[in-house]
């Protein structure tokens, strides 16, 4: 029999981002993937160039609505180098507060989506409920749930006052019983064994070769963390564990985000109970002298790397940014070679993908758009045909 | 104990290798001798990890920056193409993981990295005719249109 090609999305009851993967399969098994993104694409990079640094502080945090912390962190760790600029300690301790917030409340996210991706929508309804305790305490800080406008060039926003660091401290209590329990389930719940055991192998030679990142990565037992290997904020002080496991399938990357989100909790009692007193802002010019600088950091999802080039001017000259997603793409078509259609969900799943951040180079409309531009649904449908067909696909 | 930068450094001996501050290191090459200094990062490095390839706009020439990360380390490798010659070899065959990136600067800067097994757009819709977005002098095409 020949083989079928089989078009998912972009639009497709199945993802939760628009991207498109175009599946060779024989019978039930995968024998090609080509993935195909940039359907939001939004331009921030351009648009970054046109903005003052202040601007872009905001700007850089909409790259993505659940690691948004990880691209302001990166943003500001640049800025301040060229600048030359040594933030205060206890500023240092307050972003890490939020970098592990963040980590938390998006490992508790992706376990829930987990679950909901084969079918075990339970697990989907308690992680998103304990979620909502992290977002809680980042509203309380921060005044925000998602992009939490904590980072100003030189330091932090606002401060963690005496009840906030009470009230931090009783939710790692409640949230570590809860990771205990996820631990259990991970391991012992006969629903994710089933689907996640020995599913979406990456082999350690792969993943290395294909340069995966984060928990993906570390579930290949692959001991990668950048917290570790080029500390940042104030990572060098703060006893923590990289986790690996080296079952390399989806199981795998399940039981590593479990243990770090344990990790997490012990981060952040650390720094509640170890918090310096002092300042948490410093003046910062708003011209920012000609300099280049790349800055890295481990977000919930793996590597996340910027460059800025600043040309002495109030705006950069050149901002680039790579997310986790993009790096773990070609291990991700790797992983779905000789699988079945049916585990095709959860696998892409296992990576956390964030279609959103990965596609935001540039601007594809720039909201002027001509009136005869706007096309119908009919004349959608119609497109749609065409372009399938001039790719030798029957509609 | 040597740390991983005195390695590198001992490795790379001869080259202009700059370090501006721990975990930084650049190295400026021209655009000739990119495959050499690819095999001796990967050969003799045993480096994997490309975190990325970043391009930018120098005004005549368009410089390329390839991110490396070796135990946290981050080794940048400079380089540049004039704006009449956007042309580079392409480092897929050394760094697999390098077939995304390349395609994403050949997308929005317009630079044809030679050898390239997959040269489809990778951010921009298939059907884009509006040039190379991430140029200085690149403009929206509702303003390219005005402007004719």
């Amino acid at each position: 029999m020949g083989y079928v090609k089989l078009p998912i999305g972009p639009q497709h009851p199945a993802l939760k981002e628009p991207e498109n993967f175009t599946i060779t399969l024989d019978g039930e098994r995968v024998v090609n993937v080509d993935i195909r993104i940039g359907y939001i694409h939004r331009g921030i990079e351009k648009l970054m160039e046109t903005r003052t640094y202040t601007q872009n502080l905001y700007l850089v945090e909409r790259i993505c609505g659940i690691c948004s912390y990880a691209h302001v962190y990166n943003f500001t760790q640049n800025v301040e180098e060229i600048l030359g600029l040594q933030i205060p300690k206890r500023a240092e301790y307050i972003r890490t507060l939020f970098l592990e917030l963040e980590r938390l409340h998006s490992h508790f996210l992706w376990l829930g989506v987990a679950g909901h991706e084969i079918g075990f929508d339970t697990l989907f309804m308690y992680t998103w409920q304990d979620r909502e305790v992290v977002q809680d305490l980042l509203e309380m800080i921060s005044g925000n749930r998602v992009n939490y406008a904590m980072n100003a060039i030189g330091g932090v926003r606002r401060d963690v006052s005496q009840e906030h660091r009470k009230k931090v401290l009783e939710s790692m209590d409640y949230l570590e019983k809860r990771a205990e329990f996820y631990k259990n389930v991970a391991i012992n719940e006969k629903t994710i064994l089933a689907r996640a055991e020995n599913v979406g192998i990456l082999k350690p030679q792969v993943a290395l070769r294909l340069t995966a990142v984060g928990p993906t990565a570390r579930a290949s037992g692959i001991s990668v963390d950048i917290r570790k290997d080029d500390p940042y904020a104030s990572y060098l002080d703060t006893p923590f564990e990289v986790i690996t496991t080296d079952t390399n399938d989806v199981l795998g990357r399940v039981v590593v985000r479990v243990l770090e989100i344990v990790e997490s909790i012990k981060i952040i009692r650390y720094l509640m109970e170890h918090l310096p007193e002092g300042d948490i802002l410093k003046k910062a010019p708003r011209k920012i002298p000609e300099g280049e600088s790349i800055s890295h950091t481990e977000a919930p999802r793996g590597e996340d790397i910027h460059y800025l080039h600043s040309n002495g001017t109030e705006k950069p000259d050149r901002y680039k940014v790579r997310t986790p997603t993009l790096a773990n793409l070609p291990a991700t078509a790797e992983m779905l070679k000789e699988t079945y259609l049916a585990d095709v969900p959860i696998i892409v799943a296992a990576i956390d993908p964030c279609m959103g951040c990965m596609d935001r180079v540039l601007l594809l409309k720039d909201g002027q758009e001509k009136p005869g531009e706007l096309i119908s649904g009919e004349q959608l449908r119609r497109y749609g045909i065409k372009w399938y067909a001039e790719r030798g696909w029957n509609a | 104990m040597t740390t991983p930068e005195e390695h590198i450094l001992e490795v790379l001996k001869g080259l202009p290798v700059l370090m501006t501050r721990s975990h930084r290191l650049f190295l400026s090459i021209p655009r000739e001798d990119l495959i050499k200094t690819m095999n001796i990062l990967s050969s003799e490095l045993a480096i994997q990890h490309l975190s990325t390839i970043t391009a930018r706009d120098k005004g005549n020439d368009l410089e390329l920056l390839y991110h490396f990360m070796l135990q946290g380390v981050v080794i940048t490798i400079k380089t540049t193409c004039p704006k009449n010659d956007p042309t580079i070899d392409s480092i897929v065959t050394i760094f697999p993981s390098a077939i995304l990136y390349e395609r994403e600067i050949h997308d929005i800067l317009g630079i044809v990295p030679r050898g390239h097994p997959d040269l489809r757009r990778l951010v921009l819709p298939d059907e884009w005719v509006g040039g190379y977005p991430l140029r200085k002098d690149w403009k929206p095409p509702a303003e390219q249109e005005a402007e004719e």
